[in-house]
């Protein structure tokens, strides 16, 4: 079997939250003993609240932040003391608001150049050559790469993010909520992108995305996350078909589709918002859960293995 | 009878920019209106431009603008805020921007009161406590006594609403009230919306990009691209017909699930939205259209295509993207 592209064991990130001048700081656990792995040239979809954990845990796989235990693995290299240098060529990152993450005094081919100037060891004529190819491959023309990003429209700065992530030719993206900022017609414009250069260049995605519908379209494998843990990881077509956690069934029951007539859904979860800072006993989506039972609030479900994934409920077992 | 909200022939422009450009829309009693468009459309100028709170700048002109009956073209500053956050009340995106973060949601939420009908402040309070339990506010009592920073964004958004039902408004314009939303608590937004709107008969001119949104609450829906309202119909026959190129086009982009293949592209409409000098006439869309003709380029009149559905394009019926 081939080397997993990302590989995640017992991964977990704590905070401390500071409550003011002379309050104890509130421990915030964000990433709570994950694992999973991401085949070569798959996409996993992680989805879940604000607040689920999601954004931490792809910055843990960036690099950009350090666990607090656990390791990450990508394509079989410990993140951890790895050089930066070497771990840009493996993993880059396309983030959420193309507005923020790109430097707006700077020209897009030198926005997109960046990470490979950084690399040091590269020829003037070499870099030229490579954002010409970058711009080309995100359909971007040679005269919009010397403009600044002010001047793009939303679709278009997010592909100067996406031709930015690929100069160096990594195998692996982590998209953190890449098209929540951009319009409908433009959210299909990128994402249909996404998919091409997948196609391509082979490569692996973590697409991370609040929107059920998107993950769906893009994901081969999907992560359901809950205050921190993934409380379900199926393949995409069975979980969407048969979700089996209650909570991925509410998300799912969530989704306004354009078909009129139904009316807004009541997924019956209540008012109670899930708290990183204060984890319910037992299964911690408890309170929120209509299928809640007996062991529920007592006893921590274990992790049930599916044909096709697994899940965290007692219902499961 | 007169409808609640009558727009005729609403025309906004900015110096050199048309940012509206003639839209005429009705909000009845008791109906949820949804114009529906993407950013820049003109679809957030248009609910300002109604209340009067175009930025400088901004200039109004209208064949019709009429309140409940009542011409509100040439109202002046005072009597539009009498109007404000009383009979009209609005609720905007960003709960967070909206509210103000340096006093309480009591004080907030009380002086609408004090403000409008000088009720005196232990009435006001009883009401705020009223109306934050009736949209599902657990404990008002202790929220009144928060800022807004120490609440959740579906806590913010539903004091939003209680501060805008305070003085039992008879229309409601809510702006993308709840995109910045999860979508587990936009379900319940969105529920909330619908139950005040069958007990208190509001009318609701709700303006958003979602069109599964549109699908699951509007009546109406007005479909608007470059300042103007290209398709307008009741919410089922425009989902089961849609006759603009660019409703078609809006349609095909949004992935359904259950319905989506993987590895299939999605629909996309190609290029941007176009920026429309004041004088600009034909279509906006011809550029963007597979279907674009010379006659486009002409001006374009309304038309009715089906039971109360017009459409502002001169394809024939039939022609199918």
């Amino acid at each position: 079997m081939s080397v997993p592209a990302i590989e995640v064991r017992g991964l977990r990130r704590e905070f401390r939250a500071s409550q003011g001048l002379f309050a104890a700081p509130r421990r915030v656990i964000a990433v709570d003993d994950v694992n999973f792995s991401v085949p070569a040239g798959s996409v996993l979809g992680v989805v879940g609240e604000s607040g689920c954990g999601k954004t931490t845990l792809a910055r843990m796989i960036l690099g950009l932040m350090e666990p607090s235990a656990g390791e990450v693995l990508v394509d079989g290299k410990r993140l951890e003391g790895m050089d930066r240098r070497a771990r840009a060529r493996l993993i880059q990152p396309v983030f959420q608001d193309p507005f923020s993450s790109l430097n707006p005094r700077r020209r897009v081919r030198d926005i997109i150049a960046m990470p490979l100037v950084a690399q040091g060891d590269v020829t003037t004529s070499e870099v030229d050559r490579r954002v010409a190819e970058s711009l080309e491959r995100v359909g971007l023309s040679t005269e919009q790469g010397t403009r600044f990003p002010s001047q793009l429209s939303g679709g278009q700065r997010q592909r100067v993010a996406i031709a930015r992530a690929l100069v160096l030719r990594p195998r692996i993206v982590v998209c953190d909520e890449p098209t929540s900022a951009l319009d409908v017609s433009v959210q299909a414009q990128i994402l249909n992108l996404l998919a091409e250069l997948r196609r391509d260049l082979g490569l692996t995605y973590l697409f991370i995305s609040h929107n059920l519908a998107v993950v769906e379209h893009v994901a081969s494998e999907v992560a359901v996350m809950y205050l921190g843990r993934i409380v379900e990881k199926r393949e995409s077509e069975a979980l969407f078909r048969d979700p089996r956690h209650p909570y991925t069934r509410a998300l799912l029951d969530s989704v306004l589709t354009p078909e009129p007539g139904l009316g807004v859904p009541d997924v019956g979860l209540g008012d109670i918002m899930p708290d990183p800072a204060n984890i319910p006993s037992g299964c911690r989506f408890h309170p929120r859960c209509p299928a809640c039972f007996a062991p529920c609030a007592a006893t921590t479900p274990r992790l049930t293995t599916l044909e096709d994934g697994l899940v965290e409920c007692h219902l499961a077992g | 009878m007169s409808a609640l909200l009558d727009i005729e022939d609403l025309r906004v422009t900015f110096g050199g920019t048309a940012a509206v450009r003639g839209i005429s829309l009705t909000v009845e009693k008791g109906e949820t209106h949804c114009l529906v468009g993407e950013s820049g459309c003109g679809k957030s100028v248009t609910s300002l431009a109604v209340m009067g709170l175009l930025a400088k700048g901004g200039k109004r002109e209208a064949a019709r603008l009429s309140f409940a009956g009542e011409d509100i073209r040439e109202y002046n500053e005072k009597q539009m805020s009498r109007l404000r956050g009383d009979r009209m009340a609005m609720i905007f995106q960003e709960p967070m921007t909206s509210l103000n973060p340096a006093y309480t949601v009591g004080s907030q939420m009380t002086e609408v009161l004090r403000r409008h009908r000088g009720t005196p402040r232990a009435q006001a309070v009883d009401r705020a406590v009223e109306l934050l339990t009736r949209v599902g506010i657990t404990a008002p009592g202790l929220r009144l006594g928060q800022f807004p920073h120490q609440l959740s964004g579906g806590l913010r958004q539903r004091v939003m609403i209680a501060m805008a039902l305070m003085c039992d408004p008879e229309l409601l314009i809510a702006d993308e009230p709840t995109t910045a939303l999860d979508v587990t608590v936009q379900a319940q937004i969105l529920r909330l919306l619908a139950e005040l709107q069958k007990d208190l008969g509001l009318g609701i001119l709700l303006i958003t990009h979602d069109l599964g949104i549109v699908a699951r609450v509007a009546d109406r829906v007005s479909v608007m691209y470059a300042g103007k309202v290209v398709e307008s119909a009741p919410t089922a026959e425009l989902f089961r017909a849609p006759r603009h190129p660019y409703t078609r086009g809006l349609l095909s982009c949004v992935p359904v699930p259950g319905k989506v293949k993987r590895d299939e592209p999605l629909g996309s409409i190609p290029g941007v939205v176009p920026r429309i000098p004041p004088g600009f006439i034909g279509c906006a869309f011809r550029d963007r259209c597979g279907f674009a003709e010379a006659a486009c380029a002409a001006d374009i009149p309304r038309r009715n295509v089906g039971p109360a559905h017009e459409a502002l394009c001169i394809l024939p019926e039939g022609a199918r993207a």
